[in-house]
């Protein structure tokens, strides 16, 4: 929508192809600036609210309330020195940038609070979400691998196995959600719940969703390729500086991104009386979120035969029985 | 990588789930350990052989650094010691304080372990919880003895300073505080949370018979249902006028060793209460000189550590030195099992595990 709000802006100066990639250009650029900020905000909220479950301050000194903190924290990685020894070197370099760009790709999708405010509309958004999140896997074997180092490549078998046994239920889950809007796309589906919100009528669904997107994002308690503890850091030991920046930005992407659709699948997006769309959504999402970060700081880490085993004996067939009930409610 | 498969993964000694520079060396195969193997002594300081430079009365900054999780039941410990080979009768008041601060030591050393074991697992809140409810004890031994890790208080025939005013009072205040959050928040973060109780029950199970093998005591001993405590079979300072349990689990896993410190804490909370009612009054320190002459003879005190039963064997030889000082440290037993206990689990529960036998390398290593 963006998108074309500025093409039919630049295409009234300038001559039609050029214009196009003019437009392009400058999307890019604002949407660089806009989503750059969430993760960094989101990762002060995640530093705060932790803090403050533990008894602790959290950042204080860098801007307000430490608001600044992160810019700190990304500026003094993008100055560090290059350590890793004998790696593989595009495997090693490569998904850093693949996941960071997967990650922000899916911001461009997401609509950001009102059905105009998307940058790029495309009729089957949710389904080109869920595989820019289901990419994962594939990516972090392969951070595993060329990092050349047992833990990581443990690390890297954990999280495929992982990925892969909690992906099938969320685009189960999707597609229940999407069985009952008729069809893919975010914006229709919001528009949808005008009447009722999703949450009436499919609340195992929303559990289901929010653990298998937890498990899918590798968010605590989920975290076992990383397993700090035991792995040292999993797929991600050998990295440091900004290729680690770039993984720990891509992982709140991931958590907003997740907090959001929750929002907009089972909490009616924007829809709300009284308060104008956007405060609505930016209201929910902020709840969602909360509850998402909470079980990270009050909640210790399965093994990992324990979560894939959770995995296959409950969530999928959960979400499938979910699939059939809504399709014969729907049918009805 | 000698057979089709294995992976040899080297923990240690510097990793962060290790405690301390303990080096585990394993043999695993796809996600479980085939073999294990522990190597110690990477902080040896040669603890035994500075004894004999030293005076009596000098020692006690080294016995600070063999436990120093519970640096206050190690001074306790040498100065029974030295205190019996010289044969120097301790007043009544200062039995009462030193049971009062070992008791205070167990607690936050069983707070650490409680904190770390949950780390292990995953859970870093529990880990800052625990931390925090250790340091309102703290500062009580601030207060009482000016020193934290290595407060450096007892002293052969009594202790250095005598309680401030008041700070009984205090005591009894923050134990509550404790009690109150081991009860509820303890119970709701750790033995009653899901994911905890699936990582630990059933994990790492030590027998009967692989305790007396290996000579394991304390709380690893306790939690496999063998009941011995030395605070009850053979009480020394003030623990046979006061009225406490043991307690005891069947297990044998994991569970049943964080259980048993769960409820240890609980028992000490009960002994220092009582212990501060019947606090007599009196001098604090036996009139002893500083440089101690003890006639030629062989002398062996073991008492109830928070990690198991540490003993120390003082050999005299009428000079104001030792003759030889050997220590007998629990978890130097413990960690020998570990061999046993490793075999056949998988990678993530290899730390829990190694967290639940409560390693301080100072004591192992000496």
């Amino acid at each position: 929508m963006i998108f074309d709000y500025v093409y039919s802006v630049v295409s009234r100066f300038i001559f039609s192809p050029l214009s196009y990639i003019i437009s392009f250009v400058i999307v890019a650029i604002l949407a660089i600036a806009v989503t750059a900020l969430i993760p960094i905000f989101i990762g002060w909220v995640d530093r705060k609210y932790s803090a403050r479950i533990q008894s602790r301050y959290g950042p204080v000194y860098v801007g307000p309330f430490g608001l600044l903190q992160n810019f700190a924290d990304l500026t003094k990685m993008l100055g560090k020195r290059f350590i890793s020894t004998n790696v593989d070197w595009l495997s090693f370099n490569f998904t850093p940038i693949a996941i960071a760009t997967a990650s922000f790709a899916m911001l461009l999708i997401v609509p950001l609070g009102s059905p105009s405010l998307e940058f790029i509309s495309i009729p089957y958004s949710l389904l080109f979400v869920y595989t820019l999140l289901a990419i994962s896997p594939l990516l972090l074997l392969v951070a595993g691998w060329g990092e050349n180092n047992k833990y990581s490549l443990i690390g890297g078998f954990r999280s495929a196995a992982q990925i892969i046994s909690y992906e099938l239920a969320l685009i189960i889950v999707i597609s229940s959600v999407a069985l009952l809007s008729g069809g893919y796309n975010i914006t229709a589906i919001v528009q949808n719940q005008t009447s009722v919100w999703y949450i009436a009528y499919l609340p195992v669904t929303l559990v289901i969703f929010i653990i298998a997107g937890l498990a899918i994002i590798e968010r605590e308690p989920f975290d076992v390729p990383e397993a700090s503890q035991e792995l040292q850091a999993g797929w991600e030991v050998e990295y440091s500086g900004i290729r680690y920046g770039l993984f720990l930005v891509g992982d709140y992407v991931r958590v907003t991104v997740i907090a959001m659709l929750v929002t907009y699948l089972f909490l009616g997006g924007w829809l709300g009386p009284f308060l104008p769309g956007i405060i609505w959504f930016i209201i929910k999402t902020a709840v969602v979120l909360m509850i998402i970060l909470t079980p990270r700081w009050i909640l210790g880490r399965p093994r990992i035969d324990q979560l894939i085993k959770f995995g296959w004996n409950w969530l999928l067939p959960l979400a499938v029985i979910n699939l059939i009930l809504v399709e014969v409610f729907v049918v009805l | 990588m000698e057979k089709e498969g294995i992976i040899r993964l080297n923990i240690g000694p510097v990793h962060p789930a290790m405690h301390g520079v303990l080096k585990l060396i394993l043999d695993i195969k796809a996600d479980t350990v085939v073999k294990a193997q522990t190597e110690i002594g990477f902080l040896h300081r040669a603890s035994e052989k500075i004894a004999e430079a030293r005076y009596f009365s000098n020692y006690y900054p080294i016995m600070d650094k063999l436990d120093y999780v519970s640096a206050l039941n190690m001074e306790i410990l040498y100065a029974s010691a030295v205190e019996k080979a010289a044969g120097i009768e301790i007043p009544p008041r200062v039995v009462y304080l030193r049971t009062i601060m070992a008791e205070i030591q167990r607690i936050m050393s069983h707070l650490v372990f409680i904190g770390s074991f949950g780390e292990d697992i995953g859970n870093v809140t529990g880990f800052i919880w625990t931390l925090r409810e250790r340091e309102l004890l703290m500062d009580i031994v601030e207060k009482i003895s000016g020193g934290r890790l290595a407060p450096m208080y007892i002293c052969n025939g009594g202790m250095f300073y005598d309680f401030p005013e008041g700070i009984e009072n205090e005591i009894l205040e923050k134990l509550s505080k404790i009690e109150e959050k081991v009860k509820n928040e303890y119970a709701a973060m750790f033995t009653k949370n899901q994911i905890f109780i699936s990582r630990t029950k059933g994990i790492g199970i030590a027998t009967k018979d692989m305790i007396k093998k290996y000579g394991i005591t304390g709380p690893i001993a306790r939690a496999s249902g063998i009941k011995r405590d030395l605070r009850k079979i053979s009480p020394y300072l003030a623990y046979d006028k006061v009225d406490f349990e043991v307690p005891v689990e069947n297990d044998g896993d994991t569970y049943s060793r964080f259980m048993i410190r769960i409820r240890e804490i609980l028992e000490s909370i009960k002994i220092i209460r009582q212990c501060i009612k019947d606090l007599p009054k009196g001098i604090y320190k036996a009139p002893v000189p500083w440089i101690l002459r003890i006639p030629k003879k062989e002398t062996f005190v073991k008492q109830e550590s928070p990690r198991g039963e540490m003993g120390v064997f003082l050999v005299t030889d009428g000079g104001d030195k030792p003759y030889r000082l050997k220590l007998r440290s629990p978890t130097f037993f413990a960690i020998r099992s570990l061999e046993e206990l490793l075999v056949n689990v998988h990678v993530a529960d290899v730390f829990v595990i190694v967290a639940s036998i409560d390693p301080v390398m100072g004591e192992v290593d000496r």
